[in-house]
């Protein structure tokens, strides 16, 4: 399945951020909800999604001084295909100087067989701010993850702020001390906001300054409700 | 392998090496590497992380070396991009500035044969360069900088270890001998990427490697932590 | 005290310090026999001197945490550095973090003339890079025993000032003090030796001294 979603936030005359464009493509739903301040959109994978073979790419754009929170509903599984075939979905934010975008999809389930590859691009423009979430599980409860590849670029004014890509499902690498420390679940969160919190770190996270303005929280745990209590030990460290 | 470049994977190289374990000290002060046995799995986990990242960066900054390019900052913003770890920037760069101080002491004949102008240019740009940056300037060949790179991110560790754990320094050379093969393909992957434009560079992370680095760093201004990094 | 801390005596290293950067003068010598000690002197009896301290601690932070409670300098002239299990090759194979270390302070502190750098403690082998020190100062106890200089070694043999410490102990461990400096001055064949307890001259004045008159030796040569 190929699906192209597309979504395009504006600020009008008013101060108000408005939806001006939202076309969804099944599997990929998008649901406009009303709320007084940030435009606030639900993003609903609806099928069991992606399947191997499926190709979904969501892209959206910010206007100038616009905001914009994107929430994922339910978690992303990557499934196998029928015969095998990788799946791919990526999400490519452009931010216009003055926009500000939360994006805060559910975590993602590795299952058994999956073959996926995510990525997430991210331009900003000026003095845009993105605060990005990702959480990866690998595999449902007492499963080995099949294999996921992310990549996650993120940059201001076409200069580089994060570049990472993350192989799951390498067993030896996933056990590896340097990878995932034998932990099921990575949640990490990139607050691109030109922050430059000082470094914190706990049992199993960190809060880090980016080189060029920024700051990525990190948790590994066994679990998600342990990775996500961890990521907020992060995220308050952040100040 | 020129001469500079042996010299470069040398631990006796007085680049600073010695101080950085390279995550051990945490990781062991952890109780995740114990004793010899657990050494191969970190050595070659970090080697297929910060190992493929450093000889990737090593090898284009080798390509840029050989061929006059001077592209010392945006390659220095590409690593950084992909070094989201602070803690990891400070080891590396504080490795990259003795390296490129031990180097200016070797007057490295560059391309063009004039002493030490790879490193003078890359130092204008950059004063505190990344440690696989200045490998591959000093070193100007991309599959011999890509090797010292990939090797440095393992050996370092593995001596830290007999240092600090007491491990038997012939099983732990053994461990590291036992890495020749990824060591080779991970040179050479590096060194076919080398021309790439720097934005296209691999990417790899490495989170728990991050988050050890980050750890220690903190364990660093708190207690008692004998390596830098 | 055969030690006159006025004489010129010849130094076989000489290395003037390059014009411009601070005088570096290396304090080595085995574990426990009073570095730490020596410097919190040295730094109060040269508080008058814009001067900054490196520690080289093997296990701990020890010697600077000591120096910043002591509260004989401020903490911002004190620089820590981790020596990898290895302290005599962070002063000597390797001398990076130290020279990272010297040239953080001399940023740092634009007039400083002095930096003093304490080695982990170590064996009597280890000394001093001509790289990193200009002058190296290595400090023995009595409580080793007095044989301590007649074994040698490059430190006792080479060092640029040999202090033998804790002399107010001497009585009490059977250690010949007569025996220690004559053992001393003969495998030093002319280098000077410090007898002192820190305990009787908390001030380290002959060691003091000595370090002006290296200081001295800069501004004027
Ligand atoms: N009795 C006596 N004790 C001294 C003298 N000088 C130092 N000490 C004591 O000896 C102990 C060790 O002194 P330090 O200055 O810490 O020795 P150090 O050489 O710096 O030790 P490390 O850095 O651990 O190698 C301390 O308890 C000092 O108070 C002295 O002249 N006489
Ligand atoms: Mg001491």
């Amino acid at each position: 399945m190929r699906a192209r979603a597309h979504l395009r936030v504006e600020r009008d005359g008013a101060g108000r951020h408005v939806v001006r464009e939202l076309r969804s493509a099944a599997p990929l739903t998008l649901l406009p909800a009303r709320t007084n301040g940030t435009a606030l959109v639900h993003l609903v994978s609806s099928a069991a999604t992606p399947l191997g073979g499926d190709d979904l790419a969501l892209t959206v754009e910010v206007g100038p001084h616009a905001e914009l929170t994107l929430v994922g509903v339910a978690a992303t599984v990557a499934l196998p295909g029928p015969h095998g075939a990788p799946s791919r979905s990526s999400v490519r934010l452009t931010l216009a100087p003055g926009a500000s975008v939360a994006y805060l999809p559910e975590p993602t389930v590795v299952t058994g067989r999956a073959c996926h590859e995510s990525v997430l691009v991210a331009e900003l423009a000026g003095n845009a701010t993105l605060r990005a979430r990702e959480v990866l599980v690998l595999g449902r409860v007492g499963e080995r993850p099949g294999t996921l590849t992310t990549a996650v670029t993120a940059s201001r004014d076409a200069r580089p702020l994060v570049r990472q890509h993350l192989r799951v499902g390498d067993r030896e690498l996933d056990a590896s001390v340097a990878s995932l420390a034998g932990k099921r679940v990575l949640a990490t969160e990139l607050y691109l906001d030109g922050s430059t919190p000082a470094a914190a770190s706990g049992e199993w996270w960190s809060c880090t300054p980016l080189a060029a303005g920024g700051t990525l929280t990190t948790a590994l745990a066994d679990d998600a409700v342990t990775a996500v209590r961890r990521l907020g030990l992060a995220a308050a460290a952040r100040g | 392998m020129s001469v500079l470049a042996l010299m470069l994977a040398d631990s006796r190289f007085p680049g600073g090496g010695h101080a950085h374990s390279g995550g051990l000290e945490e990781a062991a002060a952890r109780g995740l590497v114990r004793t010899e046995a657990d050494l191969p799995a970190f050595l070659s986990g970090r080697l297929r992380t910060a190992g493929v990242l450093a000889a990737v960066f090593a090898a284009a900054a080798a390509h840029s070396a050989a061929g006059r390019v001077d592209n010392w900052s945006t390659l220095d913003e590409e690593l950084d991009a992909r070094t989201p770890s602070s803690a990891q920037r400070s080891a590396s760069r504080a490795q990259g500035r003795a390296t490129a101080r031990a180097a200016a002491a070797m007057a490295v004949p560059s391309v063009d044969n004039v002493c030490g102008s790879t490193l003078r240019v890359l130092l204008a740009a950059t004063p505190r360069p990344h440690h696989a940056i200045v490998l591959g300037a000093v070193i100007a060949s991309p599959p011999d900088a890509a090797l010292v790179a990939a090797y440095l991110s393992v050996s370092g560790p593995a001596s830290a270890s007999v240092r600090l754990l007491g491990l038997d320094p012939l099983r732990v050379n053994g461990s590291l001998a036992a890495l020749e093969p990824l060591l080779r393909s991970v040179a050479a992957d590096a060194a076919a990427s080398a021309a790439l434009d720097p934005a296209a560079l691999p990417a790899p992370g490495a989170p728990a490697l991050d988050l050890l680095a980050e750890e220690h760093d903190r364990h660093h201004r708190e207690e008692v932590r004998l390596f830098a990094s | 005290m055969s030690f006159d801390p006025t004489a010129a005596e010849p130094d076989r290293h000489a290395a003037p310090p390059a014009a411009g950067r601070p005088l570096r003068i290396g304090v080595g010598g085995p574990v426990g026999s009073g570095k730490t000690a020596l410097v919190a002197a040295l730094c109060r009896a040269l508080a008058d001197l814009e001067l900054a301290v490196v520690t080289n601690d093997i296990y701990t932070t020890e010697d600077a945490e000591f120096l910043r409670r002591a509260g004989v300098l401020d903490p911002a002239r004190i620089e820590a550095v981790q020596t990898g299990c290895c302290p005599h090759t962070a002063i000597r194979d390797d001398i990076t973090a130290n020279l990272d270390a010297v040239e953080a302070l001399a940023e740092r502190f634009p007039a400083l003339r002095l930096v003093i750098i304490e080695s982990g403690g170590d064996n009597l082998t280890a000394v001093f890079s001509r790289g990193l020190v200009d002058h190296q100062i290595f400090v023995v106890d009595v409580a080793g025993g007095d044989k301590v200089p007649r074994k040698g070694g490059p430190g006792v043999t080479t060092a640029d000032l040999l202090v033998i410490n804790k002399t107010d102990l001497a009585p009490l461990v059977g250690a010949d003090l007569d025996v220690m400096s004559g053992d001393a001055h003969r495998v030093r064949g002319g280098l000077p030796v410090v007898l002192q307890s820190l305990v009787d001259t908390p001030g380290a004045p002959a060691v003091a001294e000595w370090v002006r008159a290296r200081l001295a030796a800069v501004t004027t040569g």
